[in-house]
């Protein structure tokens, strides 16, 4: 049988920069190739590259014959009867490839309508089978949503369903889980399996995580800086990989990390504790008064927990579980409705008149890298502003303070002068934990310091922050959405949802005996190396 | 930074008009005030280049005195409005709550009349006067900036970088000059260069109206609404200092266009 699409020499350029390096592979009816890589190296280009979706400056070269037809060479026209219909595409972020003001049902029919003679109530009836097909509740009802009705999981489901209405053969799959959560994206891999094994799809599945993609595909490339390093069976690959990047990239994975949880539970008298804690955002209006209640939303509901001197406690839960309010809580952003909040045996008000002197001993670090450093600062002035402002040090030492701290997070010193545009992902983080260390503070909180960085990067932050804690002693809180991350560095976790805590305990307890069945949702859904192809 | 060409060619312009404004008592050939009936309506040509008017005055030499009033006039009217309405819009967006009500209903105030007519009906109580131009431009013009501020402060305010300013226990005041205005400044800044533009034109057509500058002087407004009832006849008395203004504006666009460019940052 000869191969579906077969891709040689594929080679993309922008100006004098190369993003996709000869690359060449072959892809077999029903089979799944999975392209890993981290961000910038050329695998979504490839991905794009091949239905030419790429903007005008981008020179193609090579070939990608599709049932022998290269797909680089086809005119416009006809290439066009071939998007949509023989080979469709899913994006990475459905809420920003939907249109908002067109309902579900409607962006659905749109490809059928182009492609197909299908009209009225066949139509309608088609739309309604997809929705079916990608396991959407009630088709009849979330046809007549709009986009901003759905959740980030539905929306996904709704594009794959409008990506499947024409029967292609070929699906191209763009980061389609990245931006979901744990439990979402595991429902939405087990869905691109089950297509597969029902329609004999084809898929090439573009991913920064190979654990995603294990569970999908069985064939895998591995790109870096434009070009391919490695390719094979995925279970050849995880088990023996022959490239010094992709052992790398393995040995990133949180499936692999060295686990690193400082002490066993101390029992020494915590050092923040939490009592009864609410978190209410909007204000009462008039109409809440008479009606007696509270007015706002709800984003935390009631929290109780306390993490002791040196131990590290994690936050798991998905968007909107209220555990990144909670951490703005602690350090003052936000003023809880209730409850109270205790630092070192004594009452703290973070958003009070003390606010200062406790955020000397507690510090936030953000979860976006480029946003959490103000774009127009250079890095040496970023950790120096808190030394000024605060007068952390000496007027005269603070250079070389800064030095000091840029060397504690392993910044080259030449970086200093560079704006955070200038920057990666993992060099802007850590400028974000120099500055929070600056205050010599005793507990880190960590808002998803990981989730925006690739995974190498991420093995290398989560390393730095794992020694620092032992270096200095801190006491760490870690909130993620990544169940493998918490596992491997905190003693105690808790658990999250819709602003209340589900479970809380030792770290080994909840992950080898969950009591609530959310958690053992939870855990079910973290993507493993392992995973078995379908 | 890398200056834009666009930019270039814009500060050029204005940089010309700016040394013509200058150096203008020597670049004119005549007295722009002198009356001369001995030439009266003359075609341009080597002892007039722009031609004269109806009281024999030299179109050129007006022209070139002109663009101190046209700079004056522009550069100073913006300045009022754009501290103002930053300052509002700032303040506005970024504590939101009731000083954003405020702001706004304040603004909804100033909104529903036209731009032109308000500043002519305040300009008419005031009585005619680039002062009163002035004042006129302060009460009206701010809306503008103080929308796009509050624009820029809204998201800022929710912005990583200033969550993290504010974790490290600084001041709102500081916050506000060190993180918020460095980065809501480039719109407000592209926005004052066309705004420039629109204040040279609406101080021009005030001229025109008889509520600006008042008559004899060199300002352009004011030749081309004394050239108007001969456009037939001699249509450089109005066609130079329009066309001169057309210069200045463009010189002006540019370089708030040439400035969005540069002060976009780079990710």
């Amino acid at each position: 049988m000869s191969a579906l699409l077969r891709v040689q020499g594929l080679s993309v350029r922008f100006g004098s920069t190369v993003a996709v390096d000869d690359v060449s592979f072959e892809l077999e009816r029903g089979a799944a190739l999975g392209i890993v890589g981290e961000s910038g190296s050329g695998k979504s280009v490839t991905c794009r590259a091949l239905l030419r979706l790429l903007p005008r400056s981008a020179r193609i070269d090579g070939r990608a014959a599709f049932e022998g037809r290269d797909l680089l060479a086809l005119p416009e026209p006809e290439l066009n009867r071939i998007r949509g219909k023989r080979i469709a595409m899913i994006f990475q972020t459905p809420a920003s490839h939907l249109d908002p003001l067109m309902r579900i049902g409607d962006q659905v029919a749109e490809t059928l309508r182009k492609h197909t003679e299908m009209r009225g109530r066949a139509l309608r009836e088609e739309v309604l089978r997809l929705l079916d097909v990608v396991r959407i509740p009630d088709p009849d009802r979330w046809a007549r949503a709009y986009p901003h009705q759905l959740s980030g999981g539905m929306k996904q489901r709704a594009m794959i369903a409008g990506a499947l209405a024409c029967q292609p053969d070929l699906l191209l799959a763009d980061e389609p889980t990245t931006a979901l959560d744990a439990t979402v994206q595991k429902s939405v891999l087990e869905l691109l399996a089950q297509l597969r094994r029902e329609r004999n799809l084809s898929m090439i599945f573009v991913s920064h995580d190979l654990g995603a993609v294990a569970q999908v595909c069985d064939d895998l490339l591995v790109m870096r800086r434009a070009r391919l390093v490695e390719s094979g069976p995925v279970r050849r690959v995880v088990a023996a990989p022959r490239h010094a990047y992709t052992a790398q990239l393995i040995a990133s994975h949180p499936d692999r990390l060295e686990a690193a949880p400082p002490a066993a539970l101390s029992g020494a008298p915590p050092l923040v504790e939490a009592k009864g804690v609410q978190v209410r955002y909007g204000s009462r209006t008039l109409a809440d008064l008479i009606a007696g209640r509270e007015g706002g939303f709800i984003a935390v509901e009631e929290a109780d927990f306390s993490v002791s001197p040196g131990e590290s406690l994690g936050i798991v839960g998905e968007s909107g579980s209220g555990k990144s309010t909670l951490a703005r809580a602690l350090v003052g952003l936000v003023r809880p409705r209730k409850g109270t909040l205790v630092f070192d045996g004594a009452p703290a008000d973070p958003a009070g008149p003390g606010r200062i002197a406790l955020l000397r001993e507690m510090q936030l670090v953000y979860q976006h890298p480029y946003e959490a450093l103000s774009p127009r600062l250079t890095v040496h002035a970023a950790i120096a502003e808190p030394l000024r402002r605060h007068r952390l040090c000496p007027r005269g030492a603070v250079d070389e303070r800064v030095r000091e701290l840029m060397a504690q997070v392993d910044l080259a010193p030449e970086l200093a002068a560079r704006l955070p545009g200038q920057l990666s992902g993992g060099q802007c983080q850590r400028v974000a934990i120099a500055r929070a260390l600056a205050f010599d503070p005793r507990v880190l909180i960590a808002d998803e310091v990981t989730s925006a960085l690739d995974v190498t990067l991420q093995a290398q932050v989560l390393g730095l922050l794992s020694r620092l804690q032992r270096e200095r002693g801190l006491t760490m809180i870690f909130i993620s959405h990544d169940l493998s991350l918490i596992r491997r560095l905190c003693n105690s976790v808790i658990v999250m949802r819709r602003g209340r805590i589900v479970e809380a305990g030792a770290t080994a307890a909840v992950f080898d005996a969950p009591r609530e069945d959310y958690t053992r949702e939870l855990i079910a859904a973290m993507p493993h190396l392992e995973g078995s192809a379908a | 930074m890398r200056v834009s060409p666009m930019f270039l060619t814009g500060f050029s312009l204005v940089l010309v008009w700016g040394l013509i404004a200058l150096a203008a008592p020597l670049l004119a050939t005549h007295d722009p005030y002198a009356i001369d009936f001995e030439a009266i309506l003359q075609a341009p040509g080597p002892a007039h280049w722009f031609g004269t008017d109806n009281v024999g005055r030299d179109t050129y030499s007006r022209v070139v005195f002109g663009a101190r009033l046209a700079l004056y006039i522009g550069l100073l009217g913006v300045i009022a409005p754009m501290l103002i309405g930053m300052t509002i819009g700032l303040l506005a967006g970024y504590f939101g709550g009731w000083v954003d009500t405020l702001a706004m209903r304040l603004l909804d105030i100033t909104v529903p009349f036209p731009f032109f007519v308000l500043v002519l009906a305040i300009v008419a109580v005031l009585g005619p006067g680039i002062e009163n131009y002035f004042i006129a431009l302060a009460l009206v013009g701010w809306v503008g900036y103080a929308r796009l501020a509050r624009a820029e402060a809204v998201v800022l305010r929710q912005a990583e970088f200033v969550l993290a300013a504010r974790t490290m226990g600084f001041s709102h005041g500081y916050i506000l000059l060190r993180h918020v205005l460095p980065n809501a400044l480039s719109p407000i800044v592209v926005y004052m260069m066309t705004d420039v533009t629109l204040v040279i034109l609406f101080g021009a057509a005030l001229g025109f109206l008889g509520m600006g500058v008042s008559p004899p002087a060199a300002e352009w407004g004011v030749m081309i609404a004394e050239g108007q009832s001969y456009i037939a006849t001699a249509w450089w008395i109005s066609f130079f200092p329009g066309l001169a203004m057309v210069a200045l504006g463009v010189g002006f666009a540019l370089i708030g266009d040439g400035l969005a460019r540069m002060l976009r940052i780079e990710r």
